[in-house]
């Protein structure tokens, strides 16, 4: 019994635990690589999980993640190898995907248990997201993300009015929530003063517009909806998750040399997203659900204005009134749609949005440190990037599949 | 017209961004700038312009195509600024898309920038032309200003 493409997956797959290294600021975890930072977050995964880790039998993870799968498989001792997958997608596109090769492994009985993993080392001579090549100063040259997405927040406020103001109430939101994480790395509060007189680095954004860099391990455990029932914790259903890009996103805001820059070819209304308008589409299908179903988002914020454009393309809003929305109030904890309750990429730690689908499986099981009162059903958005992106459902009923 | 030989010219190339690199495919667009020309990728099949240049239209997947002159009139479609340059002390320049006019299929944009413009003037919707800066070795780089200050 399906209700059309995708829906078969509903509910099939899930959560049973998450680990992670300590959350240290850029360089600060480096030295040894991130081998140890994935080992030690995959420990801490089995042990959530109440599994052995020697019984895991597959790995998934993206944007060419170093800790590979055949290091990861040797390093833990595990029986079997049975399945691994890496993602296509840039920066923290690729981790709906990640989740979705998981879950269908482990669905159609391809493997047990499988590790997806993100290991994030930003050693100075490696910093992600710094662009390679750009040893001649004679012309102006894209140099970072946050260039490439003030392209995109500059046109947002060009046609629809969308102003600094409600990037800085995405940053404030973060470190209000962050304040009453124990784990998060930026837990003083910012004003929207502060926020305004911070630094300019990619006019319109600004210090606070960005996320901080950061070291850490991450890991979730993903298994079938059956296995999850019987092991340690209360199952994180996957409900639905899906991956993808709208015609020629490709590269999508970004320019890079000789490799693939592809041009700024997609349709108006996607230059003005995150690039997530058909993800959210086939996500809300897959799991038979919509915007009003979604009680917490976790939305991955690198920098604050792909927030705005997140909420448009899943629908929380129309195009262009994300701004007026967050300065109402509404993602705030005590607001219709709580976002990022953990503090997100902006003040918990930049792990590539592997703890956006931490706090989803805190909040199904009722343990988030800013937890939502009957929160059931949890939105989990991965990174605006290079095709493609993702997005995953979490449930805390595991009825839903039809 | 050929690829030239490397040069220091395009070494500049190869190592610039938001320019389209330097390789056979491209060098022409290179050339032709040096003589004053903005041209595009056309399909000789179905007439789409595109950008940046690929082998096969993604619209008809032909492989024969031309270098189109095209007028080098275009509109700032959205831009930013390199506030945090690389190295300390640098000139503040910007980074614009700028969609040209008069082109087939899908839009045209093209990561550049805006000579003449400051904070205040730069802005989307700012009507500009392409100009052209002398690399030597027979190439050029197009760039653009706004059109208020271009002679017609």
């Amino acid at each position: 019994m399906h209700g059309g493409p995708g829906t078969w997956l509903r509910g099939r797959a899930a959560v049973a635990g998450f680990g992670h290294t300590r959350y240290g600021r850029r360089g600060e975890l480096s030295a040894a690589g991130t081998i140890p930072l994935v080992v030690e977050a995959v420990l801490g995964a089995c042990e959530d999980a109440g599994i052995p880790p020697s019984e895991l039998d597959g790995f998934s993870s993206y944007s060419g993640d170093s800790a590979d799968a055949a290091r990861l498989a040797t390093a833990l001792g595990i029986d079997e190898l049975r399945f691994t997958a890496m993602g296509w997608g840039g920066g923290g596109g690729g981790m709906g995907g990640a989740y979705l090769y998981a879950a269908m492994a482990v669905a159609t009985g391809q493997a047990n248990y499988v590790a997806v993993t993100r290991g994030v080392i930003q050693p100075p001579e490696a910093r992600f997201g710094s662009f390679a090549g750009m040893a001649v100063q004679r012309y102006p040259a894209m140099t970072s993300p946050g260039q490439a997405f003030a392209l995109a927040a500059r046109r947002h406020m060009h046609e629809f009015g969308t102003s600094i103001d409600h990037f800085g109430e995405v940053a404030i939101n973060a470190r209000l929530n962050a304040a009453s994480n124990p784990d998060a790395r930026f837990r003083d509060p910012i004003t929207m003063e502060d926020h305004h007189s911070s630094r300019l680095i990619a006019d319109p954004l600004r210090l606070f517009d960005f996320c901080m860099e950061s070291d850490v391990g991450a890991c979730c455990i993903v298994t079938s909806a059956e296995r999850a029932r019987d092991l340690r914790q209360p199952p994180a259903y996957i409900a639905g998750v899906s991956m993808g890009a709208p015609r020629r996103w490709g590269g999508g805001h970004f320019w890079f040399p000789q490799t693939g820059g592809t041009g700024y070819q997609m349709a108006p209304q996607d230059f003005t997203s995150a690039g997530h308008r058909t993800i959210a589409d086939n996500l809300y299908a897959n799991a038979g659900m919509g915007p009003g179903d979604v009680d917490v988002a976790l939305i991955y914020d690198h920098f604050t204005p792909m927030v705005l454009m997140k909420l448009e393309d899943y629908g929380f809003v129309e195009p262009g009134e994300s701004g007026p929305f967050v300065a109402d109030g509404n993602i705030r904890r005590d607001g219709s749609l709580p976002v990022n309750t953990h503090g997100g990429n902006l003040a918990e730690v930049y792990a590539h949005g592997m703890t956006h689908v931490f706090e989803a499986v805190r909040q199904m099981r009722g343990t988030s440190p800013n937890q939502i009162e009957g929160a059931e059903v949890a939105l989990v958005v991965a990174g605006a990037s290079p095709a493609p992106s993702g997005g995953l459902l979490i449930t805390k009923d595991g009825g839903a599949r039809p | 017209m050929t690829r030239a030989a490397d040069t220091e010219a395009t070494e500049i190339l190869r190592k610039q961004l938001p320019l389209p690199g330097w390789s056979d495919l491209t060098a022409p667009y290179w050339q032709h700038a040096a003589e004053g020309r903005l041209v595009i990728q056309r399909c000789r099949q179905c007439g789409v312009h595109r950008w940046e240049p690929v082998e096969i239209c993604y619209a008809c997947h032909s492989w024969d195509w031309d270098w189109d002159p095209v007028g080098g009139a275009g509109t700032v479609y959205t831009y930013t600024w390199a506030d945090m340059p690389r190295e300390p002390g640098a000139d503040l320049v910007n980074l614009a898309v700028v969609e040209l006019d008069g082109t087939e299929g899908d839009p045209v944009r093209l990561l550049t920038w805006v000579e003449g413009a400051d904070r205040e003037s730069l802005r989307c919707g700012l009507p500009v032309q392409v100009a052209f800066d002398p690399l030597g070795d027979g190439l050029g780089v197009p760039y653009f200003r706004p059109r208020s200050i271009t002679a017609p």
